[in-house]
């Protein structure tokens, strides 16, 4: 019998972990969002697959100095007709990625709306980071966006395909949620202080060290 | 409609003395009060009195206070006291029992409160509206408003549902009412939620995004685990509802390394071992039955493979495999909890090589100490065990020995001759035991339980062979299969051959030694035919069972036949088929089995579902096998037999034809028949579609009527008083009885025509199933014919193709045949030597 498991000395310490934090993709349908978590939690890039159908979950434990931080990653469907179900996820997520398609204007265009919903239903601490899909095309206009829509802390050009700054999505978002959430530590007492506008780009998150599990 | 009897009687003054006010009347006063006045406390004492009212005068407090009750919920948003009675107002209205106060009214299983429910969220904000208030912390606006959803869901699930889906945040609200210090509340929102995620996955995810898991095991531990009270319950039914089916739930459970946290609540004291009885109150009984549920969930068989392998690893890893093996080896655990736990275990070990190794090292703390595995096979061939008990040890052994090489041969390696000293008690003598005892259940189990050591291993059904028992003193030793062929023949309990006969058939299947050992056996196969020719027409269901395993049996016979013993090669084998049984009678026997309730059953689910000693028939691996080789075993009997067919025939080469128009014949029948079913379907189709648009219309004629009817009702409440107003004046009596009268009237037709519209809409269904089914037959038999006719047309080709053969054949020996162009082209050279001859005769005789 030689079909033990194999994966098992790679994830039997998963079980530990000094950080958890739920991150939520939220954008049009089709902009690529699933496979952005795809390229994120195994690496790989499956042309087709079908569209998400209302929420998708998976989880991902990544290093920052030193410290297992594990993200919830919660895909939801763009399609119109879960926006309702998707609305449910904003609220309690400690991250958002809103993600367009640059070669699809559309996509571009309801920015606006999905930034307005997270303005909506999440509370005031969740970290939001603008993602262009398919960078391999072009390049994307977000950032002129970003003026006018100070919550997004990051804008990042991505591709899923080349697989280029995926990993720096997740990476910048969990050592910035990790840092946030020691320095609520440290001042509990003070205000909380909300950084907002300041986007600026991020070409590569050489910022923090990392490792992947 | 009775209520409008007694308030004519007071509209009429027969009854009472006084002029009495009728409870419609003070309804209708109290509503308009509540809808008009302007001061908050007015408006407050009118709907403390609706409230008082609203379980004796249900119906009346609904139908007219509906829309005011929703008003005030929507503009006295910021008055507790006013909401906190609108809403224990509504509570009462849809409430989903019935209330002693109408039961002389209504009967006691009327469905007001769902009808009630239904007008209640016809307005898509209503359900919004109570949603907000649960927003309020004030204990009496946020209690009524959770009771309130619990009875629209109870009277309206789906709706709810959606409904509760489709607004903003609602299931997040919900949740956070888990984390009320109230207890009262914690619990009620448990029981809403307990009732809002059955069967919808999409608010099962939202639920588990919501933190769900955590704080569930919060609420659990601060209940006292395992030991503690409904509550601990009512949690673990939500987990269950959150996981079971739903695959991303489960992946989250499992990666946000939840079943860790199920070990401890499995770590049950044995300290009272003096009094076992106390440690295992009912309650502790249904929550353990949850929590083992809750684990199934995760590694049920029919989850995805990869998912389920995770979990049980982790389930070792974390202790919780040990933690379920100690309830199993412990003492003074209920029946029926230890029943579930081996069902438990059984499917945590499932094709894992490691879990199976786990279990195999368990050992009884009894004395000696025998492996957990002798333990449990010794109740399983023990008839004073429960029913239910002995089948969750087949199922986990079962699941012990799935994929398990090492462990199907060990099995084996106990019942073969041992060098040395013989431990004292193997699994495999207990089997042996089993298979030769007088139970008739324990030979069922035991047969089941040793074909499991031969699935897809050929290397221990021939080892199987060697084994031998010992007999009577003198007398040689016997093979196992041998006694085992005997006690089919000897054996008068039907249980106990089906028992058998699967073993058997799983013994030679795909082995070709095995089917000749059997074929070896003295009268084996004369049993068989005997016993599928005898009996033409048999009702009975064990009977036609054991019929069409004697047909599998000697079926495989034919199919793993190597021809090495003369007297039952292949072809005779099918020539006895042929003969003895008849081909038909035995295809039928075969594909019969497919045929009964009891196999689709067995084939679904691994675990044996049978609920009492007789059901027990069959046995899920021996379906799967006879699924996979049935088809296989009937083209070899047929090859067979028409090869035999064909070596008596082809001497005179005329048949051959005569088969292939034959053939022909059936296929152009089969055609014309395949038409007409096709027809038939259209037609049928034609018909159901009309149907539907019946069923459509009177559906909306059902809606319509509905409304209709609730504004007759409305209408007759705005009647009464009129009339009481003219009594008062006293100017026409005769009018108003006239009037009366009509309202009477209008009340009757509408009573016939809900009675007339629940008839149509029953009659309506019965006809929708009615075609739906007979469709269904319809395209079944239809599609059986064309396969029919493909095989047929494959015989043909086959045929067509042998006999051009055959025609090259008897031209390659220079045969004449008698076919117009194989003549000519064979006699043309003597032609021309004969045409020259007298070509050259008569130049000789012209001069
Ligand atoms: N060239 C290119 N194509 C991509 C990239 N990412 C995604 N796609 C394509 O875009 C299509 C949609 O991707 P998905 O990940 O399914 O989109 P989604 O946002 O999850 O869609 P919904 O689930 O419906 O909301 C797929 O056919 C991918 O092949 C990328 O980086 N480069
Ligand atoms: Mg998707």
């Amino acid at each position: 019998m030689s079909n033990r498991d194999p994966d098992n000395l790679i994830s039997t310490n998963d079980e530990t972990f000094d950080y958890l934090f739920k991150i939520v993709l939220i954008g049009d349908c089709g902009t690529g969002k699933t496979c952005v978590v795809q390229r994120f939690r195994s690496g790989t890039f499956i042309e087709r697959h079908g569209n998400t159908i209302g929420v998708d979950f998976s989880m991902k434990t990544v290093l920052i100095d030193d410290k297992k931080v594990k993200l919830q990653i919660w895909d939801t469907a763009g399609q119109e007709r879960f926006r309702t179900i998707t609305q449910s996820y904003y609220r309690s997520a400690n991250g958002v990625v809103v993600v367009y398609d640059i070669t699809k204007r559309s996509t571009f265009l309801s920015l606006q709306h999905w930034v307005e919903e997270v303005r909506r239903y999440t509370s005031s601490h969740v970290l939001l980071i603008l993602v262009e899909s398919l960078r391999e095309v072009e390049k994307g206009e977000a950032e002129a966006l970003c003026q006018y829509l100070p919550e997004v802390l990051q804008v990042v050009e991505t591709s899923a395909k080349e697989n280029t700054n995926i990993d720096s999505v997740f990476f910048y978002l969990a050592s910035e949620l990790k840092r946030r959430h020691e320095n609520r530590q440290i001042n509990a007492n003070g205000d909380e202080v909300v950084r907002l506008g300041a986007s600026k780009k991020l070409s590569s998150c050489s910022s923090c060290s990392y490792k992947i599990f | 409609m009775e209520y409008f009897k007694s308030s004519l009687k007071s509209v009429l003054g027969s009854a009472s003395v006084e002029n009495e006010p009728s409870g419609a009347d003070t309804v209708e006063r109290l509503v308009d009060r509540l809808q008009s006045s302007t001061l908050l406390n007015d408006r407050r004492d009118a709907c403390r009195a609706l409230k008082a009212l609203s379980r004796t005068y249900r119906v009346e407090v609904g139908a007219q206070g509906m829309d005011a009750l929703r008003q005030i919920l929507e503009m006295d948003r910021t008055d507790c006291e006013i909401i906190g009675l609108a809403l224990d107002t509504l509570c009462n209205i849809t409430s989903p029992k019935t209330f002693d106060e109408e039961v002389d009214k209504h009967g006691p299983n009327n469905k007001v409160g769902e009808q009630f429910t239904e007008i209640f969220i016809k307005n898509a904000d209503s359900v919004g509206l109570v949603l907000a208030l649960l927003e309020e912390f004030e204990f009496k606006v946020r209690w009524p408003a959770i009771k309130l959803l619990m009875h629209l869901s109870t009277n309206r699930l789906k709706d709810i549902q959606e409904i509760i889906l489709v607004s903003p945040m609602g299931v997040s609200k919900l949740m956070d009412l888990l984390g009320d210090s109230r207890e009262v509340i914690r619990n009620d929102v448990l029981l809403l939620l307990i009732q809002l995620t059955k069967g919808n996955a999409n608010i099962q995810k939202i639920v588990a995004f919501e933190n769900a898991f955590d704080r569930i095991f919060d609420v659990i531990a601060q209940e006292g685990n395992v030991e503690g009270g409904i509550v601990v319950e009512d949690c673990l039914l939500l987990m269950l509802n959150l996981l079971r089916g739903n695959i991303s739930n489960q992946n989250f459970f499992k990666e946000g390394s939840y079943i860790q946290k199920l070990t401890p609540m499995f770590q049950i004291s044995s300290e009272h071992d003096d009094n076992p009885l106390s440690t295992w109150s009912p309650q502790k009984v249904s929550n353990v039955h949850c929590m083992v549920q809750v684990i199934r969930a995760l590694v049920a068989p029919s989850g995805p493979a990869q998912a389920v392998s995770n979990c049980q690893r982790i389930m070792r890893a974390c202790g919780l495999l040990q933690a379920l093996c100690n309830i199993l080896m412990a003492s003074g655990v209920p029946a029926d909890v230890l029943t579930e736990t081996i069902n438990t275990v059984a499917e945590v070990i499932r094709g894992n090589s490691s879990n199976q190794e786990f279990l195999a090292g368990v050992m009884a703390p009894s004395n000696p100490p025998r492996p957990a595995i002798v333990v449990l096979l010794m109740s399983m061939v023990n008839e004073k065990q429960s029913f239910a008990l002995r089948c969750s040890v087949l199922y986990c052994f079962q699941c012990f020995l799935y994929k398990n090489e090492m462990g199907q041969s060990q099995l084996i390696q106990t019942l073969l001759p041992q060098g040395n000293e013989v431990p004292s008690l193997t699994t495999g003598q207990l089997l042996c035991g089993g298979l030769f005892s007088s139970d008739s259940l324990s030979n069922w189990f035991s047969a089941v339980a040793l074909s499991y050591a031969l699935i897809e291993d050929n290397t221990q059904k021939e080892q199987l062979l060697r084994v031998l028992l010992a007999t009577n003193i003198g007398k040689p030793p016997v093979t196992l299969m041998q006694q085992c062929v005997m006690l089919l023949q000897q054996g008068s309990k039907a249980q106990c051959k089906l028992g058998l006969l699967m073993l058997l058939c799983r013994w030679i299947a795909h082995c070709l030694a095995a089917v000749k050992s059997f074929l070896l056996i003295d009268s084996s196969i004369a049993y068989l035919t005997a016993l599928l020719s005898s009996q033409e027409n048999n009702d009975d269901l064990q009977e036609t069972l054991l019929q069409s395993m004697c047909a599998m049996l000697i079926g495989l016979c034919v199919h793993f036949n190597d021809n090495s013993i003369s007297n039952y090669t292949k072809e005779k084998l099918c020539n006895l088929i042929e003969n003895r049984i008849g081909l038909e009678r035995f295809q039928d026997a075969i594909g019969g089995l497919a045929r009964h309730e009891v196999y689709s059953r067995t084939l679904k689910h691994p675990q044996p579902s049978a609920k009492n000693p007789s059901e027990l028939l069959l046995d899920h691996e021996f379906c799967r096998l006879s699924k996979t080789l049935e088809g296989v075993i009937i083209k070899s009997v047929l090859d067979g037999s028409s090869l035999h067919q064909k070596n008596e025939i082809t001497i005179p080469t005329l048949p051959d034809s005569v088969l292939i128009t034959q053939y022909k014949e059936v296929i152009r029948e089969q055609s014309s028949q395949i038409q007409k079913l096709n027809q038939l379907t259209e037609s049928l189709v034609k018909e159901k579609n009309e149907l539907e648009a019946q069923v459509h219309d009177l559906r909306s004629s059902i809606s319509h009527l509905k409304d209709q009817n609730l504004v007759l009702r409305a209408a007759q409440t705005n009647l009464m008083p009129e009339e009481n107003e003219s009594i008062n004046v006293t100017t026409n009596v005769t009018t108003n009885v006239g009037c009366t009268k009509e309202a009477e009237k209008y009340k009757n037709v509408i009573t016939e025509l809900e009675i007339r519209l629940v008839e149509y809409a029953s009659m309506v269904k019965k006809y929708e199933t009615d075609f739906e089914r007979k469709l269904k037959e319809k395209s079944e038999e239809l599609e059986k014919l064309k396969k029919d006719q493909e095989d047929l047309l494959e015989l043909l080709a086959e045929d067509e193709s042998k006999i051009m053969r055959y025609e090259e054949k008897l031209i390659a020996l220079g045969e004449k045949i008698e076919t117009d162009e194989s003549s000519i082209e064979l006699d043309t050279d003597d032609q021309a030597e004969c045409n020259n001859s007298v070509e050259r005769i008569d130049r000789l005789i012209s001069p």
